[in-house]
């Protein structure tokens, strides 16, 4: 590493980045018929608005900053996953430091300069859901993730936990992007295809 | 042995204290979350039996899975067990106190060292610090770290979480003089 470049690292302020994966081989008892791995990757990063007021334009930092954490964070999430052909389901989130604005987080994950480079390197097609925040250090995020081509595929409703003991602090902001290579453990509960018409009027019982 | 999930946890150090870690600082954890062997039987007398028929299993799960998140050679090291609710301490310590457990992952580390531990009892979601030392050499300083994990939901009552650590290196930024110059 040749001295006095400026490294993708600096640019973007990153201070560490944390992988989760789980797969569940025995859920109630039995094993599911397709168990599934389910990801996370966060990174922290520098909050690159500290100090800047609710007028401030988010446009030029949100366009360079979030380019180079949509690759980062698949590039890791399609590794742990063997492949973006495995994975089935997407999210994304944010965690804002004390010190930031949920905006912050808001314009690091939900322009196309984030949201449609997650959905292009990951293959996918849907709207990707989301959760963000705004915290101390350590807190613990629910991810909601949803099926990247099909969003209304009920089986792959799901969520992960996604927490960085250390971070974010007050100015930093934790981006994160997750998935799944299949559906929940036991998925049961039908789907839109199966599903009868349900109103109020077919309903014996309304709820009062 | 009954294994309900396997997570993985890998964090990497790109910065510290300010100062950027030119060689991203690597630290990884498999952990089993699997069933209490001894769940529902009262106060066991021998848990010899028990550790017999799953402690070198767990190790032979979790050594490789641990050195291969790391993807580097392992510098340090360390293990943890973390019963549920319903357990007693003494069976997580029964399953990682034992060379059937801790010689997987030494094998295949090329380590020596008796490998530090945690052992908690606690409720799903507890937080946990896993202790981590030289591989070869636990009185170098450098490589004297701990690690946090948490699983949302495990160990469920009748459950425990075994899990390795495995680090490619000290911490980052270490720069603490070593035990041999305070001899």
């Amino acid at each position: 590493m040749q001295e006095g470049l400026e490294q993708p690292d600096e640019s973007i302020g990153l201070r560490k980045l944390t992988l989760y994966r789980d797969v569940v081989l025995t859920e109630a008892g039995e094993a599911p018929a397709r168990p599934a791995w389910r990801a996370s990757v966060a990174a922290v990063i520098r909050n690159p608005w500290r100090g800047a007021g609710p007028s401030a334009d988010l446009s030029t930092e949100q366009a360079r900053i979030a380019p180079v954490l949509a690759k980062l964070l698949t590039d890791r999430l399609i590794a742990a996953m063997g492949g973006a052909h495995e994975i089935e389901a997407f999210g994304k989130a944010a965690i804002v430091g004390t010190a930031g604005e949920i905006e912050h987080a808001g314009a690091l994950i939900h322009t196309p300069y984030f949201g449609n480079l997650v959905r292009e390197f990951l293959q996918g097609e849907s709207i990707i859901c989301f959760a963000d925040t705004r915290a101390e250090a350590g807190e613990t995020l629910v991810v909601p993730l949803w099926h990247k081509t099909h969003a209304a595929t009920r089986s792959h409703y799901q969520t992960i936990s996604a927490r960085v003991p250390d971070a974010p602090r007050a100015d930093e902001i934790v981006v994160i992007a997750a998935a799944s290579t299949g559906p929940r453990p036991h998925p049961r509960i039908g789907d839109r295809m199966t599903d009868p018409v349900v109103t109020t009027e077919t309903l014996e019982v309304v709820p009062s | 042995m009954s294994v309900r999930k396997i997570v993985t946890v890998v964090e990497e150090i790109h910065a510290e204290g300010g100062r950027a870690v030119h060689r991203p600082a690597r630290i990884a954890v498999v952990a089993a979350v699997i069933e209490n062997p001894w769940a529902g039987q009262g106060f066991v007398e021998d848990l010899g039996p028990g550790i017999e028929a799953n402690a070198s299993d767990l190790g032979a799960l979790l050594a490789p899975a641990v050195l291969d998140a790391l993807g580097e050679p392992a510098e340090a090291y360390g293990k943890a067990a973390i019963v549920g609710l319903d357990g007693e301490i003494e069976h997580g310590s029964g399953l990682i106190h034992t060379l059937r457990f801790g010689d997987h992952f030494r094998k295949a580390a090329n380590a020596t060292t008796l490998l530090p531990a945690v052992e908690k009892r606690g409720p799903a979601g507890v937080v946990f610090d896993i202790p981590l030392k030289h591989i070869t050499d636990a009185t170098i300083r450098s490589h004297h770290q701990s690690f946090e994990v948490r699983i949302s939901d495990a160990p469920h009552p009748n459950e425990i979480v075994i899990a390795l650590a495995a680090a490619a290196q000290g911490r980052p930024q270490q720069r603490l003089a070593p035990l041999t110059t305070e001899q």
